[in-house]
């Protein structure tokens, strides 16, 4: 065996790499940022401290307000969106047959497409003119319906969740059927001993069974939500008049837009604060509910 | 006696109708999953037939086939896009970081999985942490980082934040695997004679395939799609990705809109065919990784 001197030796150069690139770009940042933030700065030139003021202003800004609004549409639209249809679908395409696997692949198939790809075809789909939605919706009759998708405030925020949930609903899928292929046989068997069936059956044994999957599935819609930019970006820009801004989409803007650095870095770090405030709070609500 | 027999004629004829409404709630289920499979699949099919139109054929038939199938569209949307240049950048980008990512990764994960030492835990939880971090959060002052380094606009720009992030899953994923690797295989190799650096190249990276294939195709899809990092840390235009450049691509073509179709097209297909030939393994890898994320 080695001698302790060499496994040593060997730990720091093995682990040491990583660990350097990892806190020099992913931790260091976040500290960064909460410190660029309390400075007045416009990427070059002279910086001046003004404490809290950034955080002041980002709160009192309604635009602040609106992003975090449309993030937490976002959220709740992950959460009531893929998660439901994600778990009915695999508990369909459990079974391995070929229609299953055929199903399960083109669920899938978004999510290996770039979010920029998703973005522009649903951009052209839900153009006025001439997307897809609003020809069809011609086609059948319904003209009253047709809209400016991505234009009119309020509908336009709805829409750009449709393709992100199309996009994500495919992991989230696969995550369930994976957790349900882990159910042993056997409680099956007791339940339906017990004459439990279709919706009991699921409530009462399948979904406890699987329940800190679900609670995993709802930490991984939250962050992701929080992380929303790319649909955004490539469709709207944030857009018409900010109206669907998103908490990254306001920071990008502000930071590199109007070269607003220090505002740019405070809501950084409020982006920091609210995602692990929003997963704290899934966690103690969704703990409770499994005891 | 015969009531008998219409009890067991009702309790046949009972099972049978259950049957029957089974059935056809199930060839219901299939239409329905069918018209969901449609619905993902569409888009996608809409982007190929549109790629190969005239803009007419593009406004007036939305949804048949092209009149005339103009291959052209691919060629022109691959030069005027300067295409193969952001094809080569994001291949060389993509490849080394899951290169790097899979040495880093797998390094670490061994050691943190194998060695009792002062600060593992410390190690372990901040990776842990590095699962959730919001990426945007840390968009700007790693681009003011990034400035004081000089290494804004190089292929290190993307490359190291790429890797960084990609470490928590990558270490999380090996570490899970280390477990099941019994320890008698390294205490044999050690009586060998190897050294621990001997020990991971010739027998623990070896036996850690199926992890490394996982590791490599999230991080493959994660590099390979990433749009924010190349928005921020790329201004020129040699180094720009296919992502970026087909994001900028459809505001300077903006009405035309079959090239921009063709352009997409032709970015969208590497990652077909990966996935269409490695699903099984990226559907474990999915899996693998979420599951416990």
């Amino acid at each position: 065996m080695p001698t302790a001197v060499r496994s040593k030796s060997f730990i720091a150069l093995a682990l040491l790499p990583a660990l350097l690139l990892f806190v020099v770009f992913v931790i260091i940042p976040i500290f960064w940022s909460a410190y660029y933030g309390v400075f007045e700065w416009k990427g070059i030139g002279a910086s001046r401290f003004i404490g809290l003021d950034n955080y002041r202003e980002i709160l009192q800004d309604h635009i602040f307000w609106r992003a975090l609004k449309n993030n937490l549409i976002l959220v709740v639209s992950a959460i009531i969106g893929q998660i439901p249809i994600a778990l009915l679908l695999a508990l369909v395409l459990l079974k391995n047959s070929f229609f299953s696997r055929f199903i399960r692949s083109a669920v899938f198939m978004p999510m290996v497409l770039s979010t920029v790809v998703v973005g522009l075809i649903w951009g052209y789909i839900y153009h006025p003119q001439f997307g897809l939605l609003n020809t069809m919706l011609e086609a059948i009759g319904l003209d009253s319906w047709t809209h400016a998708w991505l234009s009119e405030p309020n509908i336009n925020i709805l829409a750009i969740t449709i393709p992100i949930n199309w996009s994500n609903i495919g992991p989230y899928m696969l995550i369930f059927i994976a957790a349900l292929q882990n159910i042993s046989p056997e409680i099956h068997d007791a339940a339906n001993i017990d004459g439990a069936r279709g919706g009991r059956k699921l409530f009462n044994v399948t979904l406890p069974m699987i329940w800190s999957t679900v609670v995993v599935t709802m930490v991984l819609c939250i962050s992701g939500s929080l992380k929303a930019f790319d649909h955004v970006m490539v469709m709207t820009h944030g857009g018409p008049a900010q109206s669907t801004e998103l908490l990254a989409t306001y920071m990008y803007n502000n930071t590199f837009r109007v070269y607003r650095y220090g505002y740019g870095s405070a809501v950084s770090t409020i982006i920091m604060i609210i995602s692990a405030l929003l997963i704290g709070i899934n966690y103690l609500l969704t703990r409770r509910k499994a005891e | 006696m015969e009531l008998r027999t219409t009890q067991a004629t009702g309790a046949n004829l009972d099972s049978h109708n259950r049957k029957l409404v089974k059935k056809g709630l199930s060839g219901l289920g299939k239409l329905v999953l069918i018209g969901y499979a449609i619905f993902t699949l569409y888009p996608l099919y809409w982007l190929f037939i549109s790629a190969f139109k005239t803009n007419e054929d593009f406004f007036n038939r939305p949804y048949a086939l092209p009149l005339v199938w103009m291959r052209e569209n691919i060629f022109r949307a691959w030069e005027l896009g300067k295409m193969g240049k952001a094809m080569f950048n994001s291949t060389f980008v993509t490849i080394s970081s899951v290169i790097l990512t899979l040495i880093l990764g797998i390094l670490a994960g061994y050691v943190l999985s194998r060695f009792q030492f002062r600060f593992k835990r410390v190690a372990v939880s901040l990776f842990m942490a590095g699962l959730l971090i919001p990426i945007h959060s840390t968009l700007v002052p790693l681009f003011l980082m990034m400035k004081e380094m000089n290494l804004l606009n190089t292929y290190g720009a993307l490359i190291l934040p790429y890797t960084a992030f990609e470490l928590p899953i990558a270490i999380f994923l090996a570490m899970g695997y280390m477990a099941s690797i019994p320890r008698e295989i390294e205490e044999a190799a050690m009586i060998d004679g190897s050294g621990w650096w001997g020990v991971f190249g010739r027998v623990i990276f070896p036996l850690c395939t199926p992890i490394v294939a996982t590791i490599s195709i999230l991080a493959f899809l994660r590099f390979w799609n990433d749009f924010s990092f190349a928005l921020v840390f790329i201004n020129s235009q040699a180094l720009k990705t296919l992502p970026l450049s087909l994001a900028l691509f459809s505001d300077g073509f903006g009405t035309d809109y079959s090239l921009t179709m063709g352009a997409m097209a032709i970015a969208v297909i590497p990652t077909i065919v990966v996935y269409l030939i490695l699903q099984d393994q990226i559907m474990k890898g999915m899996v693998a990784g979420s599951i416990k994320g």
